[in-house]
This record gives structure tokens, sequence and C-alpha cells, in this order.
């Protein structure tokens, strides 16, 4: 199967200051393992701080069209896995 | 015309202070600067307050409009002591105001006559003379002169065309007209120098004339340049309404100079709205600030708050030549003159959520701060628009 994920990692100040300054690694880790099936970049903003009441989920980070609330580099490696299934 | 000004300085070989004083203010709302430069007697520390202290009073006394700047320079040359042992005065200056049309009133008292430039070549002004009443050997030269685009303006202390005094090569020192000479070499080598880099040139060039390179006097230029300005917009921040995000959209588009976005949701805004895509660097971060990202059309796009925060702190300490976003900000804004803001009023909750680990400044009072050291640190012309 040939499935191509799309990760994008919010790079807004909230999800900034709430740590996706640490997914750097992403962006050498993910290329490595799994070639360009997997596609990571930043985007300036993906807007879900400002919708989501509970505020404190950030960093976000979107795996196709799946966020990832409080997003870890495991977090998002675990939801890159189940979308390559 | 944009009123490109900067001033360099050296201090006297050996001393910790300088005795010369320069300052300069701009009125945005009547498109007016004034600039002042003096020259304390002697050197150091009681050189710098008598200059310090004749600059500022002459650059109150002109700001507030009462009186002309003819009656406050006679007032200032009227009453300035004279040294008991020199039995010289104890400061010398020249002052400036002009406007943003090239009308230009300018007195001198004791200092080197400033030199007009235009196509490279030296302008020499009609002058008026007026003798103090209370001091025989002190009179100042009043000049009333219109400036055209292009044209240049220097100031200097004594410092500059005595340099080299007493040398070998120069025995009268550099003088008024090797320093015409020089102007002139470097402005056919640049005919577009920036104020800031021709003061510094003048400068260096004074101290490599001296013997051993140690200055015997304080040296300073002052480098006034008409030209364009240099339009930059920043647009940070969502509107209030929503509704209006159309609007300004489009007049961040029609704007014709450099423009900048800063802040995740605008930058999505603006991409919405006229349709540009928005890629990004291959990187999150850069040092402690989220990078760049680009978008067709416009010369920079960073994140909001934390990169503005720190552009604010390297605007405030001077520092510059830093590789990360706010660097790149800080490069933007002093490569231009009039930086226009369109300042979005909308907040985020989630910014002020207590859980966050860095406190995060309300993004008004960032771009005010960042307005204020514009305009008072690095001179440029400033205007905030909310929206």
């Amino acid at each position: 199967m040939d499935k191509k994920v799309n990760v994008k990692v919010c790079l807004g100040t909230t999800c900034f200051v709430m740590g996706s300054a640490n997914l750097q690694e992403l962006i050498e880790l993910v290329p490595k393992k799994y070639g360009d099936r997997v596609d990571v970049s930043g985007v300036p903003c993906l807007g879900l701080c400002s919708i989501d009441w509970e505020f404190s989920k950030a960093p976000y980070v979107k795996v196709n069209d799946d966020v990832v609330k409080e997003a870890t580099v495991e977090k998002v490696l675990a939801a890159i896995e189940s979308h390559l299934k | 015309m944009f009123i490109d000004i900067d001033c360099s300085q050296m201090k006297k070989y050996n001393q910790n202070a300088y005795g010369d004083y320069f300052v300069s203010k701009r009125y945005p709302d009547e498109a007016r600067l004034i600039a002042v430069l003096s020259d304390g007697l002697g050197s150091g520390i009681k050189a710098n307050i008598l200059s310090c202290m004749t600059a500022t009073m002459l650059l109150r006394f002109i700001e507030s409009q009462q009186i002309s700047i003819r009656h406050a320079a006679e007032i200032i040359m009227n009453s300035l002591p004279v040294c008991q042992i020199r039995h010289i005065s104890y400061s010398t200056f020249s002052a400036i105001d002009v406007n943003d049309d090239g009308h230009a009133k300018i007195v001198e008292e004791g200092n080197p006559e400033f030199i007009w430039i235009r196509n490279n070549e030296v302008l020499q002004p009609e002058f008026e003379i007026i003798q103090s009443k209370t001091f025989k050997n002190r009179k100042m030269k009043i000049y009333k002169i219109d400036l055209k685009l292009g044209d240049r303006l220097i100031f200097c202390s004594d410092g500059v065309t005595q340099s080299g005094l007493g040398g070998k090569r120069l025995k009268l020192g550099l003088r008024r007209d090797g320093l015409i000479v020089l102007l002139k070499d470097k402005l056919a080598e640049h005919p577009d120098i920036s104020s800031s880099e021709l003061s510094h040139y003048i400068v260096n060039q004074a101290k490599n004339i001296e013997t051993d390179r140690n200055p015997k006097d304080d040296i300073s230029a002052c480098v006034l340049y008409f030209r364009e300005p240099r339009e930059a917009l920043i647009f940070t921040g969502p509107p209030y309404h929503q509704s209006k995000d159309a609007e300004y959209a489009r007049l961040f588009d029609k704007f014709k100079g450099k423009k900048a976005i800063c802040g995740g949701t605008t930058a999505n805004l603006i991409s919405r709205e006229l349709n540009k895509p928005i890629t990004m660097d291959n990187t999150i971060s850069i040092g402690k600030l989220p990078s760049c990202s680009y978008m067709d059309g416009v010369d920079l796009v960073t994140e909001g708050i934390l990169t503005l925060t720190k552009t604010l702190e390297y605007l405030e300490s001077g520092t510059t030549d830093i590789d990360n976003a706010a660097g790149k900000l800080v490069n933007f804004l002093l490569d231009s003159d009039c930086i226009n803001f369109m300042v979005g009023a909308k907040l985020n909750q989630a910014h002020y959520d207590p859980a966050l680990p860095v406190e995060i400044e309300i993004r008004k009072n960032i771009i005010k701060k960042m307005a204020d050291v514009l305009q008072n640190k690095y001179f440029k012309k400033v205007s905030i628009q909310y929206m």
C-alpha cells in the first residue's frame, strides 16, 4: 500500500511555548524512518488553541486530518504508525 | 522627502567620556526634525557635561516653538559662560531645524561650517551674521536654505577638521577643504551611501590621519541625507471584527513597499483572503524562535508575539546580525525609513492561560514600545494603525 501521510506541526505562539519547539527532531527522525512516505512540515498556526476551549491541550500536531493534542515525539510517531497501517 | 540622519563619534585619546554631544528628534506630526551638535570646552567628563547641557537646552528651546531658532540660539550664545583660564566660551554648537519639504534653518556658533553637497558639488549658501551683545568675540551664522532630493548636509566638530594637526603630512590638519575632498571621493564611489555609513567613514578617516591614530580631540560627524523614503508595512494580529479581514488584507496587498507579517493566525488570514499559499522553512525553530515561512509578494513572515518580543529586545540592546526570525525582522525594520504597523486588536485567550510556561505580552504594548525605540533610538518614522 502506498499511503502518503502528512504531518503538520503547529508553530503558533501557544503551541511553540507549550512544546512544539521540542518536536524539531521529527524533521530529521521521520524521513530516516519512513522515507518519503511521510512528509513533516511546520505550519504558521493550525488555529486550534483559540477554538478548543480547554486551551491547555497545546502543542497540536495534525497527522493527515487527525489532531494530536499535547503532542510529543512519541505520540506523533504512534499516530503516523496507525495511519500507515 | 525622508531625512536619513546619523552621527558617529569618537572620544579623545585616553578619555572615557565624549566631549561632543549630539541630539536629534523627529516630530512626525509636524514632519519636522531638529538636530543639535555641540562641542564642549576641553575633553572628558567636563566637556561632556558642557556640551550635553548646551545641546539639550537648545533642542528644547527650538522645539517649544514659542521662539524662533534664531532667537533660541542667540539666547544660548549670549548666556554661555566663559572659561576663566582660557577665556573662551564653554561650548560651541550647530543646530538645524528642517521639515520634510526641505526648508531648513541652520545656526552655527563656533563649530566648523557645515558642508552642503548636491550632485557631488559643494554649494555655498548665504548667511547672516549675528554678533553677540554680551561677548565681543562671539558671533553666530544663520542660514535659510532649501534642500532638494539627493542633497547631503555634513556637520562636524573641529576634531574632524583639525585632525592630523601638527603631523608631518598635514601641518594644519585636515581642514574643511581636505574633508570636502574625502567626501567627494567617497560619494563618487558610493552615490547612495547611507548617513550612518558616511558618518562612520568620516570619523574613521579623521582618526587615521592623526599621529599614531590617537585622536587629539573628540571627533564627531553628523550627516543628513535627503532621499525618497523606504516604506515598510508590518501586519500583525487579526482584526477585532472578523468581517473586516478582507478589507485589511486588501490594504496590505495594495501597499507599495516592503511587507512583513508577524503572527501565525495573521499569516493564515492573509493567505486565505489573498489566496496565496504559505510555505515553511524545513525547520521548526532557529534559536528559541519558530522559523520563518514564505508567501509570494511578502518579504518576511514570522510567528507573532514571541518574535516581536525578541525583536524589541534586540532593538533596545542594539543587537544586529542574529540568524533567527527576530534578527531578520530587525534587519527588515532598520532597512526602512517609514514603518507602518497594522495591529489587530483581537486577543487569543489561549495566550493568557496561566499554564503557559512563559509570559506572553499584549501585542499592542509590544508594538507601542517598539515604535518608541524605532523613533527615539533609530530615528525612524513610525505610524500605528489599530484594526
